[in-house]
């Protein structure tokens, strides 16, 4: 099999888990650029999610009902890293930290002391499974997947929109003024911290699924991957997308796009023990691309410049 | 538009400058880049491409690797390709190697660890997967009442040595002992396995057991030591995490006096005085040359059942020194 | 309306960098009284403003806004009986939001926010008319982010959102110091033109004897954290800048006097 044939049977796979880590880096944008938080939580509440699910769907619980349990576990999460930080004064990189190395012990307990549950698609009725990724069937992860993040992109769409969305995005643009227009700052760091880690959790319950197991360690550099996907959305269609809906589709591709690379670069022939330079390498260069961009254009405008200075405030 | 289509030129160049890196770097026997070389005509198979997915970087596991490919290379030599591909400890990378082997259809699939194990059984039901370094199929596959076949596409080697032995072996070398304290990393998945089997043959003659579980290699010391300050004797599993910090375990029990019997020969060295030996190249071994058999299609994976590898009884003779014990007749000293 | 009872707030207490902001404070404003506040730095008069808003709590003495005790309240519980401008331009507004969501915001200080949609057509159509009163051409650009106007628009859109909400204090911080003077002369009109609409009782920090003169029925000037110089009505109207150094001079002088007598 060609290596272009490989790759295009291999794009559908790397699609999938781009959409799944999607809804994870939507969870990330909220913290990071709409609160202006930066939330290490996911680390820990990615994988609270995939355990919370895994367990549930093998006691036999209805896998719908298992990941709307898991997205709880998650919010529960969020509101602790928030109390942490709004009520007990502890920094919010310190707060995201501590909630995660709890959870480590939190979702061992809830995987009953294991370090690796699994739960087969021959076994239990899964939501998706990486099993039909490139089947042309309805059993295809990818239908559902998209239908997901349309959906919680249209949910978040409205309820930013909302007066008490508006009263979420002041608190992270400017929380003095938030504040003076009687918004209680606290309490939004809180709601803010706990709708993005239930999102988290969500992706981690449908992670679980999709890889056919729930691992303690599958959260580990979840925020990498979520800040990565953020920022390469923003480098790739910052221009073209303004619109907020559009913003978060544009996290959503960055997330596929992370993965295609990295399916890319397997392929390739990579030695996999340079997996993780080449990730920080990917993250670094999305980082400078808009810095180098900044550097390059100004130096050609400067010798017409005699018709005096950008009127920007 | 310029500037997105210079962003997008960047990315593409640094992916193909990184992957080129790839290419020149030096790799274990036989891992090529993509499966352009082999399997040309469709009639007469005599070309095969197996990926292997390890989990992780680590002795044990590159020895079963090695011992994998060693034997593969020596039962169809010159005919397989070899991608060997680790995961880095990261289980999400697993299914992102395992989404490359299946895109590119190779023959077989070598799982090396759980985490590989079961992204993989997720992945394919057609491809045939064979594990190795996994202790309980039954428990990492979630298959109730599990007879020591897996069937379907699944089979492999397994790194347990017999557990009710390991739990003799304790009162063998110390036939005193009240209390095994059983030391374990709690992210193996293993580890908790043979933890719980040896805690009930233990319990059956009368010794009283308490699980000390680390988290990562920061806590291994501060664990050990509780362990060492309840235990007449300790216990440590086949944990890959112990097996990385034999020193630190040894750096706590020697001064305490406390004595470890292990599950495996590289911990007994680092860290303990006797263990049921396996060797994880001989494991490697083993599972390559399970995958020559079903690879020419002398065996079907299906009817496979577990393979296991003889263990050999042995002690380590500097540690029975340090801690004063007159070694058990019928062991043999580890060498080196 | 305001009541301010023997306010003391020390900052960092117990340490070398101690500084006694407030000491003893008392101050009475009635209604529609239009106050603007003098002193030199360090006397205490954003503290003043800050401890009323509740920006931070005060070691002793009772605040009261129209009869209700808030000194226990946080800031954005009293935020809804004041409306605030700050010296910093970009303090007031939300710079990542557009104009007309800022003044949505404003519009709902003090209600509860609830999952209604956060601007309706009718708000639209009632803020463009309000912007179109500052002259400023922000009516024709409601949906920009307001991180594009200049500090001048900034401030003129602050004191508009500080207002939109009839507020029962209106707090303003030094807010022309950081502009240029054509724009802070028009922000001080459009400060006094909203005071007089509205009949508000306003207090204004200002740096300008001129514009404190100037402005407003009364004048206080603050020293040391405490007030020194209280002047209404005709006399205020009379008073020069030369008076008020003079004044301030006598005042202030005397007080160090009695200090290094205390200290020698």
């Amino acid at each position: 099999m060609s290596f272009l044939t490989s790759l295009m049977n291999a794009l559908p796979g790397a699609v999938a888990q781009g959409l799944v880590w999607g809804i994870m880096a939507i969870g990330v944008y909220i913290t990071y650029r709409i609160l202006d938080v930066a939330d290490l939580t996911v680390d820990g509440s990615l994988a609270t999610g995939g355990a919370a699910c895994v367990m549930l769907i093998r006691a036999g619980v209805n896998p719908w009902l298992a990941v709307l349990a898991a997205m709880a576990a998650g919010m529960l999460a969020g509101l602790v890293t928030g109390l942490f930080h709004t009520r007990c004064g502890i920094p919010a990189i310190l707060a995201g930290i501590l909630t995660q190395l709890s959870l480590y012990s939190i979702n061992l307990r809830i995987m009953d002391s294991k370090a690796n549950q699994a739960v087969s698609v021959d076994k239990y009725d899964l939501l998706l499974s990486q099993r039909y990724v490139r089947t042309m069937s309805l059993d295809n992860p990818l239908p559902l997947l998209l239908v997901v993040t349309v959906v919680v992109i249209g949910i978040l769409y409205w309820f930013f929109g909302t007066e008490k969305g508006s009263s979420i995005r002041a608190t992270g643009a400017n929380p003095h003024m938030a504040r003076a227009q009687g918004i209680d700052t606290n309490a939004n760091i809180v709601l803010g911290l706990m709708l993005s880690n239930g999102l988290v959790a969500l992706s981690g319950a449908l992670l679980s699924q999709y890889q056919g197991s729930s691992d303690i360690n599958m959260g580990r550099g979840a925020i990498v991957i979520g800040l990565a996907a953020v920022i390469i959305g923003e480098v790739i269609f910052g221009k073209i997308f303004r619109n907020f809906a559009l913003t978060l589709l544009a996290v959503a591709i960055g997330a596929v796009i992370y993965y295609i690379v990295l399916q890319i670069v397997l392929q390739l022939g990579l030695n996999t023990n340079d997996l993780k330079l080449v990730t920080a390498l990917i993250v670094a260069v999305f980082l400078a691309i808009p810095y180098w961009k900044g550097k390059m254009f100004r130096q050609k405008i400067q010798p017409q410049s005699a018709k005096g200075g950008n009127g920007n405030a | 538009m310029k500037k997105k289509l210079i962003a997008t030129l960047l990315s593409a160049a640094m992916c193909l400058s990184l992957a080129a890196c790839g290419q020149k770097t030096d790799a274990p026997a036989g891992s090529g880049s993509g499966s352009g070389a082999v399997s040309a005509s469709n009639g007469e198979k005599t070309q095969y491409t197996v990926g292997i997915c390890q989990l992780v970087q680590h002795v044990a596991l590159d020895a079963a690797t090695q011992g994998f490919i060693d034997a593969l290379n020596e039962a169809l030599p010159g005919q397989v390709t070899i991608e060997n591909k680790n995961a880095s400890g990261e289980p999400n990378n697993c299914a992102t190697i395992v989404n490359g082997f299946v895109s590119e259809g190779v023959d077989l699939i070598m799982a090396n660890a759980t985490g590989a194990l079961t992204a993989a059984a997720s992945a394919t039901a057609d491809i045939p997967i064979l594990g190795t370094s996994i202790t309980a199929y039954g428990v990492a596959l979630d298959i109730d009442n599990f007879s020591g076949t897996v069937g379907g596409n699944i089979s492999g080697t397994s790194d347990l040595a017999d557990l009710s032995k390991q739990a003799d072996m304790i009162l063998e070398w110390f036939p005193e002992t009240q209390k095994v304290g059983l030391l374990f990393c709690s992210a193996e998945p293993n580890s908790k396995y043979q933890i719980d089997e040896v805690a009930k043959h233990l319990a059956d003659k009368g010794i009283e057991t308490k699980e000390f579980a680390f988290t990562d290699t920061n806590d291994v010391a501060s664990v050990t030591q509780a362990a060492a300050d309840y235990s007449d004797v300790v216990y440590i599993p086949t944990d890959n995490i112990a097996a990385s910090n034999t020193e630190a375990i040894a750096n706590v029990l020697v001064p305490a006096g406390v004595p470890a019997i292990c599950g495996e020969e590289g911990i007994c060295s680092g860290c303990g005085v006797a263990t049921l030996s396996i060797s994880y190249y001989d494991l490697g071994v083993t599972t390559g040359k399970m995958a020559a058999k079903i690879l020419t299609g002398e065996a079907d994976i299906s009817t496979m059942p577990i393979e296991y590898t003889d263990a050999t009884p042995k002690y380590n003779a500097a540690m029975c020194e340090q801690l004063d014990i007159t070694p058990v007749e019928g062991y043999t000293a580890i060498e080196g | 309306m305001l009541e301010l009872n023997h306010v003391y707030k020390t900052f960092n207490p117990g340490t070398i960098n101690a500084k006694t902001a407030l000491q003893d404070l008392c101050l009475t404003l009635n209604d529609g009284d239009f106050v603007t506040v003098i002193g030199g730095n360090g006397a205490g008069k954003s503290t003043m403003l800050n401890a009323v808003a509740g920006t931070f709590a005060v070691d002793a003495g009772t605040i009261a806004i129209d009869g209700k005790d808030v000194t226990h309240l946080p800031e954005h519980k009293r935020a809804q009986f004041i409306g605030r401008v700050f010296q910093d331009p970009m303090m007031g507004t939300a710079p990542t939001m557009q104009i007309e969501e800022n003044l949505a915001l404003a519009a709902r200080r003090g209600k509860r926010r609830g999952l209604a949609w956060g601007i309706t057509r009718a708000e639209r159509e009632e803020y463009r008319e309000k912007l179109k009163t500052l002259g400023l051409g922000l009516e024709d650009r409601m949906t920009s982010k307001v991180g594009l106007l200049s500090g001048g628009q900034r401030q003129a859109l602050t004191l508009l959102m500080a207002s939109l909400r009839r507020p029962e204090l209106l707090l303003l911080d030094e807010h022309t110091a950081a502009l240029d003077p054509a724009t802070a002369a028009k922000v001080l009109e459009l400060s006094d033109r909203i005071v007089a609409e509205n009949h508000l009782t306003a207090m204004m920090i200002t740096h300008n004897m001129r514009d404190a003169i100037i402005h407003g029925n009364r004048l206080i000037m603050m020293n040391a954290g405490k007030i020194i110089l209280d002047i209404s009505g005709e006399e205020k109207k009379q008073l020069t800048k030369e008076d008020l150094l003079a004044r301030f001079a006598a005042v202030a002088g005397q007080q160090e006097e009695t200090d290094s007598v205390l200290l020698s």
